[in-house]
């Protein structure tokens, strides 16, 4: 088959916008990995509970998906801190299985009990089923308000985090929690705060993918891989770094898909990841600075 | 992930209906591990629905073998390799009497190797994948029609009606690969037919963003295009189809179209889309309107061919215990090949190799919210809606 300009221009469309939604979910996953050296296998799942709740919020109240969102966040960045300060904050310090160990258990319990308490049914919020047309590209509505909010809201976290006395105490404490101690940071705090943000980042994702795949208790798990993937590509706790990846991984994702198949556009994305590790093992961007 | 032990608990079905003589005896005890949670959840409660609902009939006239019958079954997450632990757990640990099928092709290929190993006889109600059943295996037995002919009735459909070419695209897993590549089946019939096929390609178990797959198969530009597809994977290409424009004139999925949820998710995007069925409800089958009716009141909502077919299937397979007298795998075996009747949802024969000959499939169009039997013209209670019009006419 031959590739036209055409399609060529459709694909990068769709890798760019997958990529900017990848890029604001891995940004959570690299928050926590930056400010507490957790890694956190609970962040698909927790996006799945976002997605459950713009679910109930639109079916159940009529709220547009949109502006949902930011509702969705606040509870998010509450179910965040609530699990932070009485399950993770325990093994912040403790040696780095610990808290794989407790968050792959997070993950499991919140699967789980999301099959009992909404069953394994599919659904789904029908909401923007069409696209704009501009010179011949199609422009999933769907896609473009979901690339175009989480390129937003990544830009209000890094906002957030360069400009503000919180940002930068978190920046601080992700640079060195001791020092940041000395210096009057509250860390116990900050780290609260941190997991919250990163819940509110999964928690808008989980909104924004609502709109557009199916929705059941499972669906996380395959965000915590990508986010792995974006996160070690850009760098794990460099911030820039998870935008980058993730606009990567998008591109990787769809060029293969096309210039290769399909079936092979996953293997691609893994192989890039051993590629990084083995020649940039700090990832394109480096790793959180020390 | 694992289902918690409450979720992946036994469902020993207490059915209290049973007012019989024989209930000091211990019930036959029937195994099996259906797909509740994952990627084919939807059509694997379908199943449980339809085996509950055959126990249901079969305990009220008085079970099999002067005892009840119940099932024992496990989740298997939509996962071969956890479908084979559990059906060795079966047989091993819960010492189950008989067993009977899972959901999809790929985990009754897995585990009928443990069936085989512990000489236990499959009726497989949702297997229909023909090389299942050729690979001297003695003990597992079909009851839909296989694979091959999942895309003929959408192919002949167009074919008679001046479509030139043919796309597929399917699952990279054992079922919707066989329905698209194995010799007899939609590539091979589409050359039949005298269609050129323009565009194969397989995707991976899981697949969400379509778009790149779907780029290319708009370059493609068939007339005719069929998916080898689950549920939510039909689910999210048609939505994806709609986005980017990409409209065939006849567009087909294998599995999942066929659920009434897919019109529900989809509205009147699901329009036009066309889908092979093992049954559906309304064909003039024996016990149809019993069980349709039985199905609706307990589940709220019709019963698809999963349904239908598991219902048969077990129906099927504990009558042929009462036939052979016992529940002796040999035995049953012997019953099972020689059988000829008409259930609920068709024709039964299967040959000396287990596979089944005299199911007949039907394909649906959905139309105006209702699956329309258009194909073959026999069964048919309508006519094909074709071509399919742009999307913005639907």
């Amino acid at each position: 088959m031959t590739i036209t300009p055409q399609m060529l221009g459709q694909v990068v469309i769709s890798g760019i916008l997958a990529g900017a939604l990848y890029a604001m979910v891995a940004l959570g996953l690299s928050l926590i990995f930056g400010v507490m050296r957790v890694i956190n296998v609970a962040h698909g799942p927790l996006l799945m509970l976002g997605a459950f709740a713009t679910y109930f919020l639109y079916h159940g109240l009529g709220l547009n998906p949109y502006l949902g969102l930011p509702l969705v966040m606040v509870v998010m960045f509450g179910v965040g801190a609530l699990v932070q300060r009485t399950l993770v904050a325990r093994v912040v310090d403790a040696p780095e299985l610990q808290s794989l160990l407790l968050t792959f258990g997070i993950a499991i319990a919140l699967v789980n009990l999301a099959q009992l308490a909404f069953t394994s049914d599919i659904r789904s919020v029908e909401y923007l089923t069409a696209s704009w047309t501009v010179g011949g590209f199609a422009f999933s509505k769907s896609r473009v308000i979901a690339g175009v909010l989480a390129v937003a809201i990544t830009a209000g976290a890094f906002l957030f985090l360069g400009r503000t006395r919180l940002g930068k105490a978190i920046r601080a404490t992700s640079q060195s929690p001791d020092v940041a101690l000395v210096c009057g940071i509250d860390v116990d705090r900050i780290r609260m705060i941190t997991f919250g943000l990163a819940c509110a980042l999964a928690g808008a994702g989980g909104a924004l993918i609502a709109v557009m795949v199916a929705i059941q208790p499972e669906m996380g798990q395959i965000w915590t891989f990508k986010s792995f993937l974006v996160i070690v590509l850009g760098g794990a706790g460099n911030y820039p770094g998870a935008l980058l990846g993730g606009i990567l991984l998008g591109l990787v994702e769809q060029l293969s898909s096309l210039l290769l198949t399909a079936q092979l556009s996953e293997a691609v994305s893994y192989v890039l990841l051993v590629l990084v590790l083995l020649v940039r093992p700090t990832g394109l961007l480096g790793g959180r600075a020390t | 992930m694992h289902r918690n032990a409450a979720g992946a608990l036994i469902v020993v079905l207490a059915l209290v209906l049973s007012r019989l003589p024989g209930d000091a005896q211990a019930p036959l005890r029937i195994g099996a591990s259906i797909s509740l949670t994952g990627t084919y959840a939807s059509l694997g409660q379908m199943m449980k629905r339809g085996y509950d609902v055959c126990l249901k009939d079969v305990n009220a006239k008085g079970g099999a073998l002067g005892r009840k019958v119940e099932l024992v079954s496990y989740d298997d997450r939509s996962d071969p390799g956890t479908g084979v632990k559990l059906y060795e757990k079966l047989i091993t640990e819960d010492k189950v009497d008989g067993v009977i099928g899972p959901y999809s092709s790929a985990i009754t290929e897995a585990v009928a190797n443990v069936t085989e190993k512990y000489k236990k006889v499959m009726l497989t109600p949702l297997g229909a994948t023909s090389s299942i059943f050729k690979k001297g295996r003695r003990y597992v037995i079909g009851v839909i029609t296989p694979s091959e002919a999942y895309l003929e009735g959408l192919i002949d459909i167009a074919a008679r009606r001046g479509a030139k070419t043919a796309a597929f695209i399917y699952e990279d897993t054992l079922f919707p690969k066989s329905s698209v590549r194995d010799p007899g089946a939609a590539v091979d019939i589409a050359k039949k037919k005298g269609l050129q096929v323009t565009f194969v390609e397989a995707y991976p178990k899981g697949t969400t963003d379509f778009a790149a797959l779907i780029t290319k198969l708009k370059a493609a530009g068939p007339d005719v295009f069929g998916a080898a597809t689950y549920f939510d994977d039909a689910v999210a290409l048609t939505r994806q189809m709609k986005e980017l424009n990409f409209s065939p004139k006849a567009y087909g999925v294998t599995v999942g179209g066929d659920l009434p949820k897919f019109y529900e998710l989809l509205k009147q995007n699901a329009e036009y889309v066309y889908g092979p069925s093992q049954w559906e409800t309304g064909l003039p089958y024996p016990g149809e309107k019993e069980f349709v009716e039985a199905f609706r009141q307990q589940f709220k909502e019709d019963p698809s061919y999963h349904a239908a077919s598991s219902y048969s299937g077990c129906q099927i397979y504990v009558d042929a215990v009462r036939r052979a007298g016992s529940i002796d795998a040999d035995r049953v075996r012997e019953v099972l090949l020689k059988l000829e009747t008409r259930t609920t949802l068709g024709d039964f024969k299967v040959d000396q190799d287990g596979l089944q000959i005299a199911h007949k499939m039907v394909t649906f169009q959905w139309q105006d919210g209702k699956k329309i039997i258009v194909w073959p013209d026999e069964l048919a209670s309508g006519k094909p809606r074709y071509p399919t019009p742009a999307w913005t006419q639907r």
